[in-house]
């Protein structure tokens, strides 16, 4: 870092994380207006307002590195460099779709990076990213496999087993628990014995870290010496991002458990966004007229991408059949 | 234990349930104490507070744990039969910020507690006489804090068991022992940005840094550093307050403090000196010195770097650019600490904790 250069990223590099952040809050925004007219099949999640701790985190890996996601999904794979037209046509559920269209919202998967599948099952990718971490592991190229995990699911008996997992075989893995307040309609602090993840990481000897998950830098920074301890050799640790969700649990919650005046306090104070922009532009990293056309960009490749999706053709009864066992 | 005339004290208690979590957990190895441990504290602290004569104590509430951790342990004593003091939780907005600690301290002077334990690291300590530095009128009575360590750096609060500053803060808040005599004023840091814009303390130190982002807060990059300005610097510290400490020590209750000027080892030009330090616990790092002046109290420091951050007992706060004004100035006497080993050398020598024996 050098002086005239305050910040750990390059300029170009800085310009791409706001891009992909401001692609998925499009990404979501959209979902949840074509949801509310009826226009998409199964249930949605959205990751609105997390954005900034899937970017901070994914900016520091490759393709050759694993996730596992969690029901809240796009925004992993967004960050993770999966097709925005791919994934719409997945959620629509047409041909063309990361899935062909036969998953949807909670199973899209894209192996060629890294991007392991979301998951419908509460904690059920926490062992699939022990099986991915000993892998890279036995590969022996620094690669490492990251766990996404929400504050509810990380009580699934999966996630502390595969904290335990981790720590005997030392696997260069990450555990993220990206801590939002809620699972569904229940509070955090009502669910959970032991508020801290970071005291349920030491329990297992792993070292906890918790950091402002609206703050990109904060996760970017915090996120980059864990994972560069993990390719070094260095073993699983835990990363409790506090974030904050901008829609429902699923699109059509009510959310009449939210305090009066709360979403438009996170939306006003919290916005991961807003907050990255705001640091860019008053550093002169970027203006706001610049900022402002990558916004331009990003509506038009959303835009394009549900008028894609809606032309794309819907899996035939033939394609059941196709997909279902892997060929060795 | 008689207690003499002081109404029906009352104490507040403010635990950081995120203290010792930042990144230099995986970094360095530094320690994790558990939400458990931390409860467990407090209850040592209450039990102490109970046994001289003080029942009341007001809490900062949280939604990380220690609340409710701290009732149920609470409801385990009274089953058991042991005194305790009744534990009120301040009626507040929890944001789980630091503004928490603000606005507790708010609360718990308008609700006129004598003291304020406090359960953190430096940042903690430093958010608690923030508000009551910043947050008063001069001629406003000066609440004191007494100190328990859970943080990472340490250099303000000792390590201490809890049972033992919760006596201190006893003997203080029941009147057995004089003000002048149980309390100690110490020294902190005035940053304030361009004529009032913002002002903001340090109680410990003061570091300029070419990071133009709050970030991940912890520092642990000795090339990041510009500039640094220290209320007291001890050897025995590790953390940046111990860069003075192992330069030129300066003590908490001496006058003065420190400035100290980095070499930029970036660039290629040496600094005058590279001190080894211990930056961060466990983690043992050289620092390039270009220069260091003794600082007297009541001057205003310019800042010569246009545009960084300044990081304020340890964490990244403030983030200034071109053309901002930023100055340090060291105030001594600002704020009282209840002075806990003067308070039970008193106690042991005005007899405070003897007795007639009872017949048995
Ligand atoms: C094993 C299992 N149990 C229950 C559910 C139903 N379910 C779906 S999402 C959810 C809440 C998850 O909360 P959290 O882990 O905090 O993630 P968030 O939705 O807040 O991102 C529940 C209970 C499920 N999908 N899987
Ligand atoms: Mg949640």
């Amino acid at each position: 870092m050098a002086a005239n250069n305050p910040f750990p990223l390059s300029r170009d590099a800085l310009l791409g994380c706001y891009r992909r952040m401001r692609t998925i809050r499009e990404f979501e925004d959209r979902l949840h207006i074509d949801f509310g007219r009826g226009d998409i099949p199964g249930f949605v999640h959205l990751y609105a307002g997390e954005e900034a701790a899937a970017v901070g985190i994914m900016s520091h890996l490759g393709d050759g590195d694993r996730i596992a996601s969690t029901h809240r999904g796009h925004g992993h794979c967004i960050a993770k460099g999966v097709d925005v037209g791919a994934m719409m046509k997945e959620i629509y559920g047409r041909k063309g779709g990361s899935c062909e269209g036969k998953g949807g919202s909670m199973h899209i998967a894209d192996l060629s990076k890294g991007m392991m599948g979301a998951n419908g099952i509460l904690g059920a990718g926490a062992p699939l990213v022990c099986g991915a971490a000993l892998a890279a592991k036995f590969r022996g190229k620094g690669e490492i496999a990251i766990c996404f995990v929400g504050d509810g699911a990380s009580n699934q008996g999966t996630f502390l087993e595969s904290l335990n997992l981790a720590a005997i075989w030392n696997l260069p893995a990450l555990f993220v628990v990206e801590n939002n307040g809620y699972a569904e309609s229940t509070s955090r602090d009502y669910a959970t014995a032991v508020n801290s993840y970071v005291d349920r990481a030491s329990g297992f000897g792993l070292p906890g870290v918790v950091v402002d998950g609206t703050d990109f830098f904060a996760v970017h920074e915090a996120a980059g010496e864990i994972i560069r301890r993990a390719r070094e050799g260095g073993g699983p640790s835990l990363l409790e991002c506090k974030m904050v969700r901008f829609h429902g649990h699923f699109e059509g919650d009510a959310q009449t458990y939210r305090a009066n005046g709360e979403l438009e306090d996170l939306r006003a104070n919290h916005d991961c966004l807003k907050k990255l922009a705001a640091q860019l532009t008053s550093a002169g990293v970027a203006s706001a007229a610049e900022l402002a056309d990558i916004d331009r960009q990003v509506l038009a490749l959303i835009e394009q991408a549900v008028v894609d999706a809606k032309a794309a053709p819907l899996p035939s009864a033939a394609d059941l059949l196709t997909d279902v066992y892997v060929k060795y | 234990m008689s207690n003499p005339a002081s109404g029906n004290p009352c104490v507040g208690i403010i635990a950081n349930p995120v203290s010792a979590r930042d990144v230099r957990r995986v970094i360095a190895n530094a320690s994790t104490l558990q939400l458990t441990d931390r409860v467990n504290i407090i209850l040592r602290a209450l039990a102490a507070l109970r046994a001289l004569g003080v029942r009341q104590v007001l809490m900062m509430p949280d939604k990380v744990g220690i609340s409710s951790l701290l009732l149920r342990g609470l409801a385990r004593e009274r089953t058991l039969g042991n005194a305790m003091p009744d534990v009120a939780f301040l009626t507040m907005e929890i944001t789980s910020s630091a503004e928490d600690t603000r606005c507790a301290v708010r609360l718990m002077r308008a609700a006129g507690v004598c003291s304020i334990l406090v359960l953190g690291g430096d940042g903690t300590h430093r958010a608690v006489v923030r508000e009551l530095y910043l947050g008063s009128t001069a001629d406003a009575p000066r609440i004191p804090i007494a100190g328990l360590s859970t943080g990472t750096n340490n250099a303000f609060p000792e390590m201490r068991e809890s049972t033992v500053t919760a006596l201190a803060v006893g003997l203080h808040a029941t009147g057995r022992i004089p003000a002048e005599r149980a309390l100690a004023g110490n020294k902190l840091l005035e940053i304030d940005v361009n004529g009032g814009a913002i002002r903001d303390i340090a109680i410990v130190d003061a570091a300029v840094a070419f990071d133009r982002f709050i970030g991940a807060r912890a520092m642990w990059k000795p090339d990041n550093l510009h500039s640094l300005f220290l209320a007291f610097g001890e050897p025995t510290a590790v953390g940046l307050s111990a860069i003075g400490g192992l330069l030129q020590p300066v003590s908490p209750r001496a006058p003065g403090g420190l400035a100290i000027r980095f070499g930029d080892g970036r660039a290629g030009s040496a600094g005058a000196i590279e001190l080894t330090v211990p930056f961060a616990p466990g983690l043992i790092r050289s620092v390039q010195i270009a220069a260091w002046t003794a600082i007297e109290a009541g001057q205003a420091l310019p800042v010569d770097l246009p545009g960084g951050s300044m990081a304020l007992d340890g964490e990244r706060e403030l983030v200034f650019a071109e053309g901002d004004a930023v100055t340090v100035t060291l105030r001594e006497n600002a704020f009282p600490t209840v002075d806990v080993p003067g308070c039970l050398h008193f106690a042991a020598q005005h007899g405070l904790f003897r007795h007639p024996a009872t017949s048995q």
